[in-house]
Protein backbone atom coordinates (compact mmCIF):
# COMPACT_ATOMS: atom_id res chain seq x y z
CA UNK A 1 0.00 0.00 0.00
CA UNK A 2 2.83 2.36 0.86
CA UNK A 3 4.32 1.67 -2.59
CA UNK A 4 1.00 2.71 -4.14
CA UNK A 5 0.96 5.92 -2.10
CA UNK A 6 4.50 6.54 -3.21
CA UNK A 7 3.45 6.03 -6.85
CA UNK A 8 0.60 8.52 -6.45
CA UNK A 9 2.92 11.05 -4.87
CA UNK A 10 5.57 10.57 -7.56
CA UNK A 11 3.06 10.95 -10.39
CA UNK A 12 1.42 13.94 -8.76
CA UNK A 13 4.83 15.61 -8.71
CA UNK A 14 5.38 14.75 -12.39
CA UNK A 15 1.96 15.98 -13.44
CA UNK A 16 1.42 19.00 -11.23
CA UNK A 17 4.60 20.14 -9.51
CA UNK A 18 7.72 19.54 -11.62
CA UNK A 19 8.44 21.81 -14.55
CA UNK A 20 7.89 20.00 -17.84
CA UNK A 21 10.51 20.34 -20.54
CA UNK A 22 9.97 23.10 -23.12
CA UNK A 23 9.80 20.44 -25.86
CA UNK A 24 7.01 18.64 -24.01
CA UNK A 25 5.24 22.01 -23.63
CA UNK A 26 5.70 22.85 -27.32
CA UNK A 27 4.32 19.51 -28.50
CA UNK A 28 1.36 19.65 -26.10
CA UNK A 29 0.65 23.27 -27.03
CA UNK A 30 0.55 22.41 -30.75
CA UNK A 31 -1.86 19.54 -30.01
CA UNK A 32 -4.21 21.74 -27.98
CA UNK A 33 -4.05 24.52 -30.60
CA UNK A 34 -5.13 21.97 -33.23
CA UNK A 35 -7.89 20.65 -30.93
CA UNK A 36 -9.19 24.20 -30.48
CA UNK A 37 -9.16 24.99 -34.17
CA UNK A 38 -10.87 21.66 -34.95
CA UNK A 39 -13.48 22.42 -32.28
CA UNK A 40 -14.31 25.94 -33.37
CA UNK A 41 -11.57 28.48 -34.11
CA UNK A 42 -7.82 29.24 -33.87
CA UNK A 43 -6.22 30.27 -30.58
CA UNK A 44 -5.66 33.98 -30.01
CA UNK A 45 -4.97 36.41 -27.17
CA UNK A 46 -5.42 40.00 -28.38
CA UNK A 47 -9.07 39.83 -29.46
CA UNK A 48 -10.08 38.80 -25.94
CA UNK A 49 -8.14 41.43 -24.02
CA UNK A 50 -9.33 44.07 -26.52
CA UNK A 51 -12.91 43.05 -25.80
CA UNK A 52 -12.31 43.72 -22.10
CA UNK A 53 -10.80 47.15 -22.86
CA UNK A 54 -13.65 47.91 -25.29
CA UNK A 55 -15.99 47.50 -22.32
CA UNK A 56 -13.94 50.02 -20.34
CA UNK A 57 -14.11 52.63 -23.10
CA UNK A 58 -17.81 51.90 -23.64
CA UNK A 59 -18.38 52.21 -19.90
CA UNK A 60 -16.82 55.68 -19.73
CA UNK A 61 -18.85 56.75 -22.78
CA UNK A 62 -15.98 56.95 -25.27
CA UNK A 63 -17.35 54.21 -27.54
CA UNK A 64 -20.95 54.35 -28.73
CA UNK A 65 -21.63 50.68 -29.37
CA UNK A 66 -21.60 48.04 -26.67
CA UNK A 67 -19.02 45.32 -27.37
CA UNK A 68 -20.02 41.63 -27.20
CA UNK A 69 -20.54 40.24 -23.69
CA UNK A 70 -17.18 38.86 -22.41
CA UNK A 71 -18.80 35.58 -21.34
CA UNK A 72 -20.51 35.12 -24.72
CA UNK A 73 -17.64 36.20 -26.98
CA UNK A 74 -15.25 33.42 -27.99
CA UNK A 75 -12.08 35.57 -28.00
CA UNK A 76 -12.73 36.60 -24.41
CA UNK A 77 -13.68 33.06 -23.34
CA UNK A 78 -10.38 31.78 -24.79
CA UNK A 79 -8.47 34.09 -22.45
CA UNK A 80 -10.64 33.24 -19.46
CA UNK A 81 -9.99 29.53 -20.02
CA UNK A 82 -6.30 30.14 -20.61
CA UNK A 83 -5.81 32.15 -17.40
CA UNK A 84 -7.96 29.63 -15.50
CA UNK A 85 -5.83 26.68 -16.65
CA UNK A 86 -2.56 28.49 -15.96
CA UNK A 87 -3.82 29.47 -12.49
CA UNK A 88 -4.70 25.82 -11.71
CA UNK A 89 -1.16 24.85 -12.66
CA UNK A 90 0.37 27.70 -10.62
CA UNK A 91 -1.67 26.91 -7.49
CA UNK A 92 -1.12 23.13 -7.71
CA UNK A 93 2.64 23.66 -7.90
CA UNK A 94 2.57 26.27 -5.07
CA UNK A 95 3.95 28.79 -7.57
CA UNK A 96 1.22 31.38 -7.20
CA UNK A 97 2.24 34.47 -5.26
CA UNK A 98 1.48 38.16 -5.55
CA UNK A 99 4.88 39.44 -6.66
CA UNK A 100 5.28 43.20 -6.42
CA UNK A 101 8.30 44.46 -8.40
CA UNK A 102 10.54 47.51 -7.75
CA UNK A 103 9.06 50.86 -8.86
CA UNK A 104 10.88 51.15 -12.19
CA UNK A 105 9.20 47.94 -13.34
CA UNK A 106 5.77 49.64 -13.15
CA UNK A 107 6.94 52.39 -15.52
CA UNK A 108 8.36 49.77 -17.88
CA UNK A 109 5.08 47.83 -17.67
CA UNK A 110 3.01 50.87 -18.68
CA UNK A 111 5.28 51.87 -21.58
CA UNK A 112 5.75 48.34 -22.91
CA UNK A 113 2.05 47.56 -22.49
CA UNK A 114 1.19 50.54 -24.69
CA UNK A 115 3.80 49.51 -27.27
CA UNK A 116 2.57 45.90 -27.28
CA UNK A 117 -0.92 47.23 -27.98
CA UNK A 118 0.44 49.24 -30.90
CA UNK A 119 2.58 46.41 -32.29
CA UNK A 120 -0.25 43.90 -32.09
CA UNK A 121 -2.67 46.36 -33.72
CA UNK A 122 -0.29 46.80 -36.68
CA UNK A 123 0.31 43.04 -37.00
CA UNK A 124 -3.36 42.28 -36.21
CA UNK A 125 -2.22 39.89 -33.51
CA UNK A 126 0.49 39.37 -30.92
CA UNK A 127 3.13 36.64 -31.12
CA UNK A 128 0.24 34.16 -30.96
CA UNK A 129 -2.26 35.38 -33.59
CA UNK A 130 0.30 37.29 -35.68
CA UNK A 131 3.10 34.73 -35.65
CA UNK A 132 2.60 31.31 -34.01
CA UNK A 133 -1.01 30.58 -34.98
CA UNK A 134 -0.64 32.58 -38.22
CA UNK A 135 2.02 30.09 -39.32
CA UNK A 136 -0.19 27.17 -38.22
CA UNK A 137 -2.79 28.70 -40.53
CA UNK A 138 -0.28 28.95 -43.39
CA UNK A 139 -0.41 32.76 -43.47
CA UNK A 140 2.65 34.53 -44.91
CA UNK A 141 2.32 37.42 -42.46
CA UNK A 142 3.53 34.98 -39.75
CA UNK A 143 6.99 34.87 -41.35
CA UNK A 144 7.16 38.63 -41.76
CA UNK A 145 6.20 39.19 -38.13
CA UNK A 146 8.96 36.73 -37.10
CA UNK A 147 11.53 38.90 -38.91
CA UNK A 148 10.25 41.99 -37.12
CA UNK A 149 10.21 40.13 -33.78
CA UNK A 150 13.88 39.07 -34.09
CA UNK A 151 15.11 42.63 -34.74
CA UNK A 152 12.80 43.99 -32.05
CA UNK A 153 14.15 41.45 -29.55
CA UNK A 154 17.73 42.56 -30.27
CA UNK A 155 16.75 46.17 -29.56
CA UNK A 156 14.92 45.10 -26.38
CA UNK A 157 17.97 43.19 -25.11
CA UNK A 158 20.22 46.20 -25.78
CA UNK A 159 17.82 48.42 -23.85
CA UNK A 160 17.82 46.03 -20.86
CA UNK A 161 21.64 46.02 -20.78
CA UNK A 162 21.62 49.82 -20.84
CA UNK A 163 19.03 49.92 -18.07
CA UNK A 164 21.10 47.62 -15.85
CA UNK A 165 23.98 50.11 -16.10
CA UNK A 166 21.90 53.22 -15.44
CA UNK A 167 18.91 52.21 -13.29
CA UNK A 168 19.81 49.43 -10.86
CA UNK A 169 16.68 48.45 -8.95
CA UNK A 170 15.70 46.41 -5.91
CA UNK A 171 13.01 46.33 -3.25
CA UNK A 172 10.34 44.03 -4.65
CA UNK A 173 8.47 41.53 -2.49
CA UNK A 174 6.05 38.61 -2.62
CA UNK A 175 2.85 37.74 -0.77
CA UNK A 176 3.02 33.97 -0.80
CA UNK A 177 0.08 31.55 -1.19
CA UNK A 178 2.23 28.43 -0.97
CA UNK A 179 0.49 26.86 2.03
CA UNK A 180 -3.02 27.02 0.54
CA UNK A 181 -2.01 26.72 -3.14
CA UNK A 182 -3.09 23.14 -3.91
CA UNK A 183 -6.46 23.61 -2.15
CA UNK A 184 -7.22 26.71 -4.25
CA UNK A 185 -6.03 24.75 -7.30
CA UNK A 186 -8.59 22.00 -6.62
CA UNK A 187 -11.36 24.58 -6.12
CA UNK A 188 -10.42 26.19 -9.44
CA UNK A 189 -10.44 22.78 -11.15
CA UNK A 190 -13.91 22.00 -9.81
CA UNK A 191 -15.03 25.50 -10.83
CA UNK A 192 -13.72 24.95 -14.34
CA UNK A 193 -15.68 21.73 -14.73
CA UNK A 194 -18.85 23.38 -13.36
CA UNK A 195 -18.42 26.40 -15.70
CA UNK A 196 -17.91 24.11 -18.71
CA UNK A 197 -21.08 22.16 -17.85
CA UNK A 198 -22.92 25.45 -17.37
CA UNK A 199 -21.95 26.55 -20.89
CA UNK A 200 -22.97 23.22 -22.41
CA UNK A 201 -26.37 23.40 -20.70
CA UNK A 202 -27.01 27.13 -21.12
CA UNK A 203 -29.54 28.78 -23.40
CA UNK A 204 -27.08 31.28 -24.88
CA UNK A 205 -26.16 31.06 -28.55
CA UNK A 206 -23.06 28.94 -29.08
CA UNK A 207 -23.13 27.78 -25.44
CA UNK A 208 -21.65 24.38 -26.29
CA UNK A 209 -19.02 25.94 -28.52
CA UNK A 210 -17.99 28.37 -25.79
CA UNK A 211 -17.86 25.55 -23.22
CA UNK A 212 -15.47 23.65 -25.49
CA UNK A 213 -13.38 26.79 -25.99
CA UNK A 214 -13.17 27.29 -22.22
CA UNK A 215 -11.99 23.80 -21.35
CA UNK A 216 -9.59 23.47 -24.31
CA UNK A 217 -7.89 26.79 -23.60
CA UNK A 218 -7.70 25.81 -19.92
CA UNK A 219 -5.68 22.86 -21.23
CA UNK A 220 -3.47 25.28 -23.17
CA UNK A 221 -3.00 27.40 -20.05
CA UNK A 222 -2.13 24.35 -17.97
CA UNK A 223 0.50 22.91 -20.32
CA UNK A 224 2.02 26.28 -21.17
CA UNK A 225 2.43 27.19 -17.49
CA UNK A 226 3.59 23.74 -16.40
CA UNK A 227 6.35 23.86 -19.03
CA UNK A 228 6.89 27.63 -18.60
CA UNK A 229 6.67 27.69 -22.41
CA UNK A 230 7.74 31.18 -23.32
CA UNK A 231 8.09 32.49 -26.86
CA UNK A 232 9.97 35.58 -25.62
CA UNK A 233 12.53 33.24 -24.10
CA UNK A 234 12.70 31.34 -27.40
CA UNK A 235 13.47 34.52 -29.33
CA UNK A 236 15.59 36.24 -26.65
CA UNK A 237 17.93 33.65 -25.19
CA UNK A 238 19.96 32.97 -28.36
CA UNK A 239 20.98 36.65 -28.06
CA UNK A 240 21.45 36.75 -24.25
CA UNK A 241 22.91 33.45 -23.05
CA UNK A 242 22.96 31.37 -26.24
CA UNK A 243 20.47 28.91 -24.69
CA UNK A 244 18.34 27.41 -27.45
CA UNK A 245 16.10 24.88 -25.68
CA UNK A 246 12.98 27.05 -25.79
CA UNK A 247 13.67 28.35 -29.30
CA UNK A 248 13.93 24.80 -30.61
CA UNK A 249 10.67 23.82 -28.88
CA UNK A 250 8.90 26.80 -30.50
CA UNK A 251 10.09 25.65 -33.94
CA UNK A 252 8.86 22.06 -33.42
CA UNK A 253 5.55 23.39 -32.09
CA UNK A 254 5.06 25.52 -35.20
CA UNK A 255 5.77 22.60 -37.56
CA UNK A 256 3.37 20.26 -35.72
CA UNK A 257 0.62 22.88 -35.55
CA UNK A 258 1.01 23.73 -39.24
CA UNK A 259 0.63 20.05 -40.17
CA UNK A 260 -2.51 19.74 -38.03
CA UNK A 261 -4.17 22.91 -39.32
CA UNK A 262 -3.23 22.03 -42.92
CA UNK A 263 -5.30 18.88 -42.52
CA UNK A 264 -8.25 20.92 -41.19
CA UNK A 265 -8.04 23.41 -44.07
CA UNK A 266 -7.28 20.91 -46.81
CA UNK A 267 -10.26 18.79 -45.75
CA UNK A 268 -12.38 21.98 -45.70
CA UNK A 269 -13.16 21.55 -42.01
CA UNK A 270 -12.05 25.18 -41.57
CA UNK A 271 -12.15 27.96 -44.19
CA UNK A 272 -8.77 28.52 -45.83
CA UNK A 273 -8.61 32.23 -45.07
CA UNK A 274 -9.16 31.86 -41.32
CA UNK A 275 -6.40 33.79 -39.51
CA UNK A 276 -4.84 34.98 -42.75
CA UNK A 277 -4.81 38.70 -42.04
CA UNK A 278 -4.07 41.55 -44.48
CA UNK A 279 -0.77 42.40 -42.80
CA UNK A 280 1.82 40.92 -45.17
CA UNK A 281 3.68 44.20 -45.51
CA UNK A 282 4.44 47.03 -43.14
CA UNK A 283 1.87 45.80 -40.59
CA UNK A 284 3.52 42.48 -39.73
CA UNK A 285 7.09 43.78 -40.09
CA UNK A 286 6.78 47.01 -38.11
CA UNK A 287 4.23 45.51 -35.71
CA UNK A 288 6.58 42.58 -35.07
CA UNK A 289 9.52 44.93 -34.47
CA UNK A 290 7.63 47.10 -31.96
CA UNK A 291 6.02 44.11 -30.27
CA UNK A 292 9.33 42.21 -30.15
CA UNK A 293 11.22 45.05 -28.46
CA UNK A 294 8.38 45.70 -26.01
CA UNK A 295 7.82 42.05 -25.04
CA UNK A 296 11.47 41.61 -24.03
CA UNK A 297 11.32 44.63 -21.71
CA UNK A 298 7.85 43.65 -20.46
CA UNK A 299 9.06 40.14 -19.65
CA UNK A 300 6.22 38.44 -21.48
CA UNK A 301 4.65 38.23 -24.92
CA UNK A 302 0.88 37.93 -25.43
CA UNK A 303 0.71 34.36 -24.14
CA UNK A 304 3.62 34.69 -21.71
CA UNK A 305 2.24 37.84 -20.11
CA UNK A 306 -1.15 36.22 -19.59
CA UNK A 307 0.17 33.05 -17.90
CA UNK A 308 2.34 35.22 -15.66
CA UNK A 309 -0.82 37.16 -14.76
CA UNK A 310 -2.20 33.79 -13.62
CA UNK A 311 0.77 33.17 -11.31
CA UNK A 312 0.50 36.58 -9.67
CA UNK A 313 3.24 38.67 -11.35
CA UNK A 314 1.88 42.18 -10.70
CA UNK A 315 4.12 43.75 -13.36
CA UNK A 316 2.42 41.65 -16.01
CA UNK A 317 -1.02 42.64 -14.68
CA UNK A 318 -0.05 46.24 -15.45
CA UNK A 319 1.35 45.23 -18.85
CA UNK A 320 -1.88 43.47 -19.83
CA UNK A 321 -4.07 46.40 -18.74
CA UNK A 322 -2.15 48.93 -20.85
CA UNK A 323 -1.68 46.43 -23.71
CA UNK A 324 -5.47 45.96 -23.86
CA UNK A 325 -6.34 49.67 -23.56
CA UNK A 326 -3.81 50.72 -26.19
CA UNK A 327 -4.81 47.97 -28.64
CA UNK A 328 -8.49 48.82 -28.23
CA UNK A 329 -7.93 52.53 -28.90
CA UNK A 330 -5.66 52.00 -31.90
CA UNK A 331 -8.00 49.44 -33.47
CA UNK A 332 -10.86 51.87 -32.84
CA UNK A 333 -9.07 54.53 -34.89
CA UNK A 334 -8.01 51.96 -37.50
CA UNK A 335 -11.72 51.22 -37.98
CA UNK A 336 -12.61 54.92 -38.16
CA UNK A 337 -10.03 55.58 -40.90
CA UNK A 338 -10.49 52.16 -42.55
CA UNK A 339 -6.77 51.42 -42.23
CA UNK A 340 -7.20 47.65 -42.59
CA UNK A 341 -9.80 47.84 -45.38
CA UNK A 342 -7.59 50.20 -47.40
CA UNK A 343 -4.74 47.71 -47.24
CA UNK A 344 -2.31 50.05 -45.48
CA UNK A 345 -1.04 47.20 -43.28
CA UNK A 346 -0.38 44.82 -46.16
CA UNK A 347 -1.96 41.98 -48.09
CA UNK A 348 -3.60 38.75 -46.95
CA UNK A 349 -1.39 35.98 -48.33
CA UNK A 350 -2.50 32.38 -47.90
CA UNK A 351 0.67 30.55 -48.88
CA UNK A 352 -0.94 27.42 -50.41
CA UNK A 353 -2.47 29.67 -53.08
CA UNK A 354 1.06 30.19 -54.40
CA UNK A 355 2.95 27.09 -53.23
CA UNK A 356 0.25 24.47 -52.72
CA UNK A 357 -0.20 22.75 -49.34
CA UNK A 358 2.87 20.53 -49.83
CA UNK A 359 5.08 23.43 -50.85
CA UNK A 360 3.89 25.56 -47.94
CA UNK A 361 4.50 22.82 -45.38
CA UNK A 362 7.92 22.25 -46.90
CA UNK A 363 8.74 25.96 -46.64
CA UNK A 364 7.55 26.24 -43.02
CA UNK A 365 9.44 23.08 -42.04
CA UNK A 366 12.58 24.17 -43.89
CA UNK A 367 12.70 27.62 -42.26
CA UNK A 368 11.91 26.25 -38.78
CA UNK A 369 14.52 23.48 -39.08
CA UNK A 370 17.06 25.99 -40.41
CA UNK A 371 16.49 28.30 -37.43
CA UNK A 372 16.60 25.22 -35.12
CA UNK A 373 20.04 24.29 -36.49
CA UNK A 374 21.32 27.88 -36.39
CA UNK A 375 20.40 28.43 -32.74
CA UNK A 376 21.73 24.98 -31.84
CA UNK A 377 25.07 25.92 -33.44
CA UNK A 378 24.91 29.27 -31.65
CA UNK A 379 24.61 27.46 -28.29
CA UNK A 380 28.25 26.39 -28.66
CA UNK A 381 29.61 29.22 -30.79
CA UNK A 382 27.72 32.09 -29.05
CA UNK A 383 27.98 34.04 -32.31
CA UNK A 384 24.67 35.82 -31.75
CA UNK A 385 25.18 36.52 -28.05
CA UNK A 386 25.17 40.25 -27.34
CA UNK A 387 27.85 41.01 -24.76
CA UNK A 388 26.99 43.14 -21.73
CA UNK B 1 12.95 18.47 -15.04
CA UNK B 2 14.83 17.28 -11.98
CA UNK B 3 14.27 18.98 -8.66
CA UNK B 4 16.54 21.92 -7.96
CA UNK B 5 19.65 21.09 -5.92
CA UNK B 6 19.28 22.07 -2.27
CA UNK B 7 22.03 24.29 -0.90
CA UNK B 8 24.13 22.81 1.92
CA UNK B 9 24.01 24.62 5.27
CA UNK B 10 26.56 27.25 6.16
CA UNK B 11 27.42 28.76 2.77
CA UNK B 12 28.86 32.23 3.26
CA UNK B 13 28.24 34.56 0.33
CA UNK B 14 30.64 37.33 -0.69
CA UNK B 15 27.97 39.39 -2.47
CA UNK B 16 24.15 39.48 -2.23
CA UNK B 17 21.90 40.40 -5.14
CA UNK B 18 18.26 41.33 -4.48
CA UNK B 19 15.96 40.26 -7.33
CA UNK B 20 12.80 39.91 -5.26
CA UNK B 21 9.62 40.82 -7.13
CA UNK B 22 11.37 40.77 -10.50
CA UNK B 23 10.15 38.53 -13.29
CA UNK B 24 11.99 36.95 -16.20
CA UNK B 25 14.46 37.98 -17.66
CA UNK B 26 15.62 40.49 -15.03
CA UNK B 27 16.83 38.02 -12.33
CA UNK B 28 19.07 36.23 -14.82
CA UNK B 29 20.35 39.42 -16.44
CA UNK B 30 21.17 40.97 -13.06
CA UNK B 31 22.89 37.75 -11.99
CA UNK B 32 24.93 37.72 -15.20
CA UNK B 33 26.00 41.29 -14.60
CA UNK B 34 26.72 40.86 -10.88
CA UNK B 35 28.94 37.83 -11.35
CA UNK B 36 31.16 39.75 -13.78
CA UNK B 37 32.34 41.86 -10.84
CA UNK B 38 33.35 38.85 -8.70
CA UNK B 39 36.74 37.16 -8.49
CA UNK B 40 36.99 33.49 -9.44
CA UNK B 41 35.89 31.32 -6.49
CA UNK B 42 33.80 34.02 -4.82
CA UNK B 43 30.16 33.24 -4.04
CA UNK B 44 27.12 35.22 -5.15
CA UNK B 45 23.78 34.77 -3.42
CA UNK B 46 20.70 35.78 -5.40
CA UNK B 47 17.41 36.48 -3.63
CA UNK B 48 14.43 35.99 -5.92
CA UNK B 49 10.72 35.24 -6.11
CA UNK B 50 10.27 34.28 -9.78
CA UNK B 51 9.59 30.50 -10.07
CA UNK B 52 11.27 30.62 -13.49
CA UNK B 53 14.62 31.32 -11.83
CA UNK B 54 14.62 27.77 -10.45
CA UNK B 55 15.25 26.57 -14.00
CA UNK B 56 17.03 29.58 -15.47
CA UNK B 57 19.81 30.10 -12.92
CA UNK B 58 21.06 26.48 -12.59
CA UNK B 59 20.83 26.07 -16.39
CA UNK B 60 22.79 29.26 -17.01
CA UNK B 61 25.48 28.28 -14.46
CA UNK B 62 25.98 24.97 -16.24
CA UNK B 63 26.34 26.67 -19.61
CA UNK B 64 28.59 29.49 -18.48
CA UNK B 65 31.09 27.59 -16.34
CA UNK B 66 29.96 28.75 -12.89
CA UNK B 67 29.14 26.30 -10.12
CA UNK B 68 25.54 26.23 -8.91
CA UNK B 69 25.91 25.41 -5.21
CA UNK B 70 22.18 25.06 -4.58
CA UNK B 71 18.98 26.80 -3.57
CA UNK B 72 17.17 27.24 -0.30
CA UNK B 73 13.69 28.54 0.44
CA UNK B 74 13.22 31.33 2.92
CA UNK B 75 9.92 32.87 3.97
CA UNK B 76 8.59 34.53 0.79
CA UNK B 77 11.68 34.15 -1.41
CA UNK B 78 14.35 31.74 -2.72
CA UNK B 79 18.10 32.05 -2.28
CA UNK B 80 20.40 30.76 -5.02
CA UNK B 81 24.15 30.29 -4.40
CA UNK B 82 26.58 30.55 -7.29
CA UNK B 83 30.36 30.14 -7.17
CA UNK B 84 32.11 32.03 -9.91
CA UNK B 85 34.02 29.69 -12.26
Amino acid sequence: MSDFKEAISRNWRSFAVSTWSPMMGGIMLALFAIFLEAWYRPWGIVGGIRNWADWFFYGIGFYDEAPPHPLEFSSSVLNIGYIWGAAISAFFAREFGLRFPPKIEYIKAIVTGILMGLGSALAMGCNVGGFYVALHNLAANGFLMAVGLVFGVILGVKYLYWELEHFPSSGGFEISFKKVGPYIGFLLLVGLIVATYAYFNSDIDNGEILGGCLIITAGIGYVIHRSRFCMVNGFREPFVTGEATMGKAVMISIILGAIGVSILKYQEIRPEMVYVTPTFGLGALLGGFIFGAAMVVAGGCGSGALWRVAEGQIKLWVVIIFFALSNSLIRHYFAEYEVIENGYLGKAIFMPEYLGYGGTLFLITFICVLWYVIIDWNEDSNKFVIEM
Amino acid sequence: MADVKVAPEGIKADVTLDCKGLSCPMPLLKTKKAIQKLEKGQILEVLGTDPGSKNDIPGWCERSGHEFLGMKEESGYFVFYIKKG
